[in-house]
């Protein structure tokens, strides 16, 4: 099949602004992943053309950006899972909130910032168990914090976010994912520290429900789900299955 | 960050499913709620203060373009109140998001149940007041009066923005208008409450003053007030407004109690909402205190409209002169 790479370009050194360049390739595969294509455009027809990767296997999330008009990563999506046909047309852009370095290369640093602020590491200065090694926790606690464990940071929801797309202040769906992660994590000491952060104007409030970071998750994480369970925090405190 | 045209625009572009529609229309139905909301108000307030006027306000909102706009008010406040509920639920029932999306179409389809009947009563208002061959406010008078609110809209924010520049001089403040406190959370829960508060209270409202008498019926002359056992003699707005104000249950004045209710409740939650859509989008300094000023003092202004008309009513020298000044008009145009 033959595709025609609609892709948006931006060199800060050379361009004004950005503009729309298209690239068609020929014998590609329905189960070509979308990766495989900007490869072949960057390897086989303009070298210039910049975007992130690195294991190609959905699992570092560097690739991430807007296919077809929707967040995702491009190792994880197939042309068949686009369209069908003899010829496919696919649109590809950088995800939009954060500052275009480069083609489809955004700065990633006021998302990690917004990472940080929610204090993404495990807190708990108790004492070790009398053995010495683990602390133990019970399967259902466990669980209550599965689904967020699985965040990969790729962004792909903060920036399908019109909350965020407004107001690159606010904290965004995926700090609010790990902060949930440890938030519920029923051996963690410091919920009350990330829920003061998470309380402030640009904190969780400005989530309006719209539901487009759950649906851009690559990881299927139920990301709206996982900020209503922190507002529900916020109103009436954490409480575990398990006593520990 | 993106710029405010960019957010629009990608907003739009960005393919988002039912639930960043939803959110769209949630958002346009509120603020065009709150727009009219605003000059019902004020205009209601009218027929306790300036019946003469209040008079002009109804003749206006039988003329042909208020009723499309009435139809369009209708539909904003039944599809606002259905979504809401909606996300209501899902912020309260987190692990029942996987229903959401069925749950948007299933807020389009209630929102088109009920709208069909209604619409079909209020088309029926419309079509007995045309079968009267009424006399109708010409556009131009209407462009005149609501050009007044316009005008005082534009002056209210333009003094906002003055004030928010002398305090920024003053203060050397670099922030926008923040909530104190927990206050934001405060706000949020209430904006649920109410929501859920005002549900019964505005289809009640809608279902008496749209539905079983229309906007036509207030001067409606030997028509009994609905909610009321009082006939409008005299088929003046103004005694319309007072038949529903002086109806007593055991020695209540239910219909301003209702009112009041409605009242606090709509104008605290609507602006409010207003409030959101702002801070969203009207990040500058300046700009954000200007216009936050300026919904706290619209606010106030209006829930302390409301209350003084609701609490003086319409009394009897109002009701003469607004008759006075309907014969001296009547003699005048002949």
């Amino acid at each position: 099949m033959r595709v025609t790479m609609r892709i948006r370009r931006f060199n800060p050194e050379k361009d004004q602004k950005p503009y729309w360049a298209d690239y068609t390739l020929d014998q590609v595969e329905p189960n070509d992943r979308v990766l495989e294509l900007l490869h072949r455009v960057k390897w086989e027809q303009d070298g210039t053309l910049s975007f992130r990767r690195s294991c190609a296997h959905g699992v570092c999330g560097s690739d991430g950006m807007r296919i077809n008009g929707v967040n995702r990563l491009a190792c994880k999506v197939l042309v068949n899972a686009l369209d069908s046909g003899d010829h496919v047309k696919i649109q590809i852009e950088p995800m939009l909130g954060l500052h275009v370095i480069k083609d489809l290369i955004v700065d990633m640093e006021p998302f990690f910032e917004h990472y940080r602020s929610v204090m993404p590491y495990f807190v708990n200065d108790d004492p070790l168990p009398e053995d010495g090694r683990e602390r133990l926790q019970s399967p259902a606690n466990r669980a209550q914090f599965d689904d967020t464990t699985k965040c990969i940071l790729c962004a792909c929801c903060t920036t399908s976010c019109p909350s965020f797309w407004a107001n690159g202040d606010y904290v965004g769906p995926a700090a609010i994912v790990q902060a949930h992660r440890f938030i519920y994590d029923s051996r963690d000491n410091a919920a009350a520290e990330r829920l003061k952060v998470l309380r402030e104007p640009d904190g969780v409030w400005r989530c309006r429900t719209i539901f487009n970071c759950t649906s851009a998750c690559p990881r299927e994480i139920e990301v709206t789900r996982a900020i209503a369970e922190v507002k529900a925090a916020m109103r009436r405190g954490v409480k575990h299955p398990d006593p520990e | 960050m993106a710029t405010l045209v960019t957010t629009v625009t990608e907003t739009l572009r960005y393919r988002g499913k039912i639930g960043q529609w939803s959110w769209v229309l949630h958002r346009v139905t509120g603020l065009g709620t709150v727009l009219f909301l605003v000059l019902h108000i004020i205009d209601t307030s009218w027929a306790a203060f300036y019946p003469d006027l209040y008079a002009e306000a109804i003749a206006e909102y039988q003329s042909p373009l208020f009723t499309l706009g009435e139809f369009a008010l209708i539909a904003c406040v039944v599809y606002h109140a259905f979504n809401g509920l909606r996300v209501t639920l899902l912020d309260y029932k987190p692990e029942w998001w996987a229903y959401q999306q069925r749950a948007a179409a299933i807020v389009f389809g209630a929102t088109t149940i009920v709208l069909i009947p209604t619409f079909g009563f209020m088309l029926s208002h419309v079509a007995d007041f045309y079968g009267e061959d009424p006399d109708l406010v010409s556009v131009g008078d209407i462009i005149e009066t609501q050009s007044q609110f316009v005008i005082g809209f534009v002056a209210i924010i333009a003094a906002a923005l003055i004030l928010s520049a002398l305090y920024g001089l003053v203060s050397r403040s670099r922030s926008g208008f923040v909530l104190p406190g927990r206050l934001e959370a405060a706000m949020w829960l209430f904006m649920r409450l109410s929501g859920v508060l005002i549900l019964p209270l505005v289809f009640g409202h809608l279902g008496m003053m749209h539905v079983i008498q229309g906007v036509f019926d207030i001067t409606g002359g030997g028509i009994e007030v609905v909610g009321t056992d009082i006939v409008n003699d005299s088929g003046k707005a103004v005694e319309f407004v007072g038949a529903r104000w002086d109806m007593l249950v055991a020695g209540v004045a239910i219909w301003r109690v209702y009112d009041a209710l409605l009242l606090a409740l709509v104008v605290i939650h609507g602006f409010n909402g207003l409030r959101t859509v702002i801070n969203d989008y009207a990040l500058q300094p300046l700009i954000n205190r200007a216009l936050n000023w300026a919904v706290v003092f619209g606010a106030i202004a209006l829930i302390v409209l409301g209350t003084a008309a609701l609490l003086e009513g319409v009394d009897e020298t109002a009701y003469d002169i607004a008759v006075d000044i309907n014969e001296t008009t009547a003699s005048a145009a002949y």
